[in-house]
């Protein structure tokens, strides 16, 4: 790879991760928030390293005749410098052995930059939800009284811990409001309300589902907010009773701008 | 995203043939091939971005690959800065003072050293490979590139946090990461062989030359080394993507009946998913339905080995090494894993 094309790969690397982590939120949908300073500093860096070789001259006595006369030695021993020339690169992509100069693979690094900067893909929906595990839901021992609130904004986690786990039953006949995409269940044509959580990137995504009945799946991916009562089957209370709402009233939302945690929904700014 | 692959390798070999010897003092070419390449992967995205691009597979296996890169970059950056510097900045005797002389006792000593490098694993290739241009036995570089993903405590603390109430989880994967790493550099040294490395690792005729500005020094080895270890990295970030969404997650439950099988498989489930070593614990704590000794070989096998950090080795160390090396670092680790369980779990 040649030095002019190493410059731009870095400057492009770093535009890739500044557009996606400084200047938008796009980031947030691949990896988690606390990221995000990472990200901005190995921009900044990328993009210095990138000017730094663009402004740079080569130091004048390595032309033509060093790049015929010194290379072979070079490779011989082993140290050659890293990018001297790039009449370097040629010969050693010639004969197949690149000690040093930025090799072939780093034409990959082009697609990740411009995939950041060009197309950058949704973030993950109900394909993944619909092909993943649930997420367990931790055992809580304590649960405070409900906020009088109606309706009741609430986490898909935190309901189904009311749902499943809350003795004193108080979600019992309260009208909750629920946000999360829509996940179709498959068979019989019913639908989840669904958020995605990971931890550190959307390689580690987990799934929380909660089961609504009593309208007609939405198109998948579709943002909701939808307020409704818990759907009686099982034993409020204990691990028998489903997570499932009977939907009162489904309207549409904004994807909020922290999609990929299991929180109250904050709206795009 | 292959047809674009097929497109930059087959342009970046027209370049090489067009550019040969009797054209290279022609300056303005390279910048010209590479505006033309862009602009043709562009044009291939933008215009292949109406059909296949939008199936929901795709796309997640994308945004899976993206994120995965995306998150992956800082540490590979801080990896490779570090790299850079201890290759330019650091005197070539203060690793081989600082260790122990003899190999046996330099690799536990590398091993517990790898608690100081926070982050993932992908910082810690570039620096394992450094440490050996400048002189350390590769054993005990080694043992470092193996427990430093594991044992410091960013890692520590995220394992703690995913399993609330069993501090035994931690101190099993502190356990057992430490013993593989030590395992491993004592098994280079009775069985490993140099030529198995590439030939740069082996000459150790890199760092500070006389004459030359440090700066530069570092600037070019930090600059060659990124895009290096990033090409390699996007290549591995691409094959754990296309596990991550071939396999699904409801698959797993079939196998954690039998303690032996998901044991095995949660192992190598770890190679395939590629997941951070920072989030790890989260994915091992949710997988309820598994032995926690399974969960342990997750835990330990992880970090170590996975086709992300393969590509990475492949790349810094060479084929013959990469494939022997992670191997061996499996079964140990699964080994040492079984027994650690066993005793704490």
């Amino acid at each position: 790879m040649k030095r002019p094309v190493q410059t731009l790969l870095l400057a492009l690397t770093g535009a890739g991760l500044l557009h996606t982590a400084l200047f938008t939120d796009i980031y947030l949908r691949y990896v988690k928030a606390g990221l995000r300073p990472l990200l901005i500093a190995s921009g900044v860096v990328l993009l210095l390293l990138g000017l730094a070789a663009a402004v740079t001259r080569r130091p004048a006595p390595e032309d033509p005749e060093d790049a015929h006369g010194h290379d072979h030695v070079g490779d011989a021993h082993g140290h050659d410098h890293v990018g001297d020339a790039h009449g370097h690169d040629q010969v050693r992509d010639a004969h197949g052995h690149d000690h040093s100069g930025a090799p072939r693979i780093a034409w990959l690094l082009f697609l990740p930059a411009l995939s950041l900067l060009l197309h950058a893909p949704p973030a993950l929906g109900a394909y993944t939800a619909a092909r993943s595990n649930d997420k367990p839901v931790a055992v809580q021992k304590g649960f405070a009284p409900l906020p009088a609130t109606s309706p009741l904004p609430l986490t898909l986690t935190d309901f189904t811990k009311r749902v499943q786990q809350d003795r004193g039953r108080a979600i019992k006949n309260r009208a909750v409001r629920l946000t999360g995409f829509v996940t179709p269940a498959g068979e019989d044509g019913g639908w989840y309300l669904t958020r995605i959580i990971f931890s550190c990137c959307a390689a580690d995504s987990q799934t929380v589902k909660v089961r609504v009945y009593g309208s007609e799946a939405p198109p998948a991916d579709t943002w909701l907010a939808v307020t409704g009562t818990w759907h009686p089957r099982g034993t409020l209370g204990t691990r028998t009773a489903e997570a499932a709402l009977d939907v009162r009233d489904a309207r549409p939302v904004a994807p909020p701008v922290n999609a990929y945690t299991d929180d109250l929904p904050l709206t795009p700014s | 995203m292959e047809k674009t692959d097929e497109l930059v390798g087959v342009a970046e070999g027209a370049a090489t043939v067009a550019l040969g010897p009797p054209v290279r003092r022609v300056r303005p070419r390279p910048l010209g091939a590479a505006l033309a390449l862009t602009a043709g992967a562009t044009a291939v995205l933008l215009l292949a971005g109406t059909a296949w691009l939008h199936h929901p597979a795709v796309q997640a296996w994308h945004t899976v690959c993206l994120a995965i890169t995306v998150q992956a970059l800082p540490f590979l950056l801080l990896g490779t800065a570090l790299s850079g510097a201890i290759n330019a900045f650091v005197p070539a005797d203060l690793f081989t003072r600082v260790l122990p002389k003899r190999p046996a006792l330099a690799v536990p000593v590398a091993g517990a050293a790898g608690a100081i490098l926070p982050g993932c694993e992908c910082a810690s290739v570039p620096v394992a490979s450094s440490l050996i241009r400048r002189g350390v036995t590769p054993a005990a570089a080694f043992a470092f590139l193996l427990s430093a993903p594991a044992v410091n405590p960013v890692v520590l603390t995220a394992t703690a946090v995913a399993f609330p109430g069993s501090p035994a989880m931690v101190a099993a994967r502190l356990v057992a990461s430490l013993a593989t790493a030590a395992l491993m550099g004592w098994l280079w040294l009775w069985l490993g062989k140099e030529e198995w490395l590439r030939p740069l690792l082996r000459h150790r005729h890199t760092g500070h030359r006389h004459g030359h500005s440090r700066w530069t020094e570092f600037r070019l080895g930090f600059q060659h080394d990124f895009l290096h270890a990033g090409g390699f990295l996007v290549l591995g970030a691409m094959a754990a993507a296309t596990f991550n969404i071939a396999v699904p997650r409801s698959v797993l439950d079939t196998f954690s009946g039998s303690p032996w099988l998901s044991v095995l498989f949660l192992a190598g489930l770890a190679v395939l998913l590629a997941v951070c070593s920072e989030a790890d614990a989260f994915v091992a704590a949710s997988l309820t339905g598994f032995s926690p000794t399974a969960r342990l070989a997750f835990l330990v096998v992880g970090p170590m080995v996975d086709v992300k950090l393969i590509a990475l080795q492949a790349g810094t160390f060479g084929r013959a090494f990469a494939w022997r090396f992670s191997t061996a670092t499996t079964v140990v680790a699964v080994a040492v894993s079984v027994l650690t369980g066993g005793v704490l779990l």
